[in-house]
């Protein structure tokens, strides 16, 4: 492989991990929600913990917010479900994403 | 309960920002779907295209700031709160597109105002990282969510205030852009109003492309740009431009 082959290469890269890394804080900015008047991230450990304390707890329970302030939730159910929904219809798009990513890297 | 954006759109001598405007408004109207209110002179106001039903607020716009040796009318920002007709509203630069609906949940928040505190430089360069130039920590009022609430109006008190003795305040922060910035003028007011500790602020990074970034193509899902010999691209996803020339494209 001559030098010209391995700077497109290595350009390519680059772009695709620019892309990637774009495409990742697209998916950060989805994950929000606003659930009950207060904002969350549907992400792994929101979804974790609901569901823990959904399983070892009765309703109503309390977690934090992304600003540090406590919410109850009273339907932990419907909360998981909303926050599940969120968190694969991100990551499923991400996924989408970076099947293209693979494409281009071929 | 009333929500809506507000945006602000005065053309200075170097650029025709309501063109900028015009963009702003069909990606706000297609992917927020919120009522519109512009804030703007009449001078500008003659040069748009009609846009469908938009409120318009009309002013004469502040002048005396600059940025890069041309005009720049960002002054009348903490005028938001008398401005605005709605019980909530978002506040938005006119140069932030939003390719997305991501915003709009956050006109249905319990909270008073909520502003952001980070930006992320889709270039990869981590451009806005190291932007401590001051002993504040800057906010991003590019974008910013208020209620027509007493604690709304204490702040926006509070922003006029800094804003009348911001050369003193700028001294006492040690804020090396001398410029009038609504960034620090609102990080400094919601410090003072919030009694030096913490505020409530919006969890995501503000996509943004910086000023030495060229917009190669737009559309109404996303945009192209150049940045040296690299060139990427993002859809579905909201940007600030800081390039001006996105006039031209």
């Amino acid at each position: 492989m001559d030098i010209s082959e391995l700077k497109r290469q290595s350009d390519l890269s680059y772009d695709i991990a620019i892309a990637k890394r774009n495409a990742l804080e697209k998916a950060h900015s989805r994950l929000v929600l606003v659930y009950n008047e207060h904002i969350f991230r549907a992400d792994a450990q929101t979804i974790s913990l609901v569901k823990t304390l959904h399983e070892t707890n009765t309703a109503p329970f309390y977690v934090l917010d992304t600003n540090e302030n406590p919410v109850e939730i009273s339907d932990p159910a419907e909360f998981i479900k909303t926050l599940i929904a969120r968190n694969q219809e991100v990551l499923g798009a991400y996924h989408q994403i970076c099947k293209t990513f693979q494409k281009r890297g071929d | 309960m009333t929500k809506g954006v507000l945006l602000f759109c005065f053309n200075t001598p170097d650029c025709d920002y309501h063109r900028i405007l015009q963009r702003c408004v069909r990606l706000i109207r297609k992917n927020l779907r919120l009522e519109i209110t512009v804030v703007t002179d009449f001078d500008t106001y003659t040069k748009m295209s009609p846009m469908g039903h938009v409120n318009y607020k009309f002013i004469e716009p502040e002048l005396g700031n600059s940025k890069n040796g041309s005009e720049w009318r960002n002054v009348d920002r903490h005028m938001s709160y008398e401005l605005s007709p709605y019980d909530t509203t978002l506040v938005m630069d006119i140069d932030y597109l939003p390719f997305s609906d991501n915003l709009r949940q956050y006109l249905d928040t319990d909270y008073d105002f909520l502003i952001s505190k980070d930006a992320h430089d889709l270039t990869g360069r981590s451009s806005f990282d190291l932007r401590r130039f001051s002993m504040i920590d800057m906010v991003w009022a590019t974008v910013f969510v208020f209620k027509k609430s007493a604690k709304a109006k204490r702040i926006f008190d509070m922003i006029k205030y800094v804003k009348n003795y911001y050369s003193y305040f700028v001294e006492l922060y040690r804020i090396r852009d001398r410029r009038f910035r609504n960034d620090y003028a609102f990080a400094i007011a919601l410090e003072q109003a919030n009694g030096f500790l913490t505020y409530d602020t919006l969890p995501v990074r503000l996509p943004t492309l910086p000023p030495d970034c060229r917009i190669v193509d737009i559309d109404d899902v996303g945009l192209t740009w150049q940045y040296g010999d690299q060139i990427n691209q993002t859809q579905g996803q909201d940007v600030h431009v800081l390039n001006k020339e996105l006039v031209n494209v």
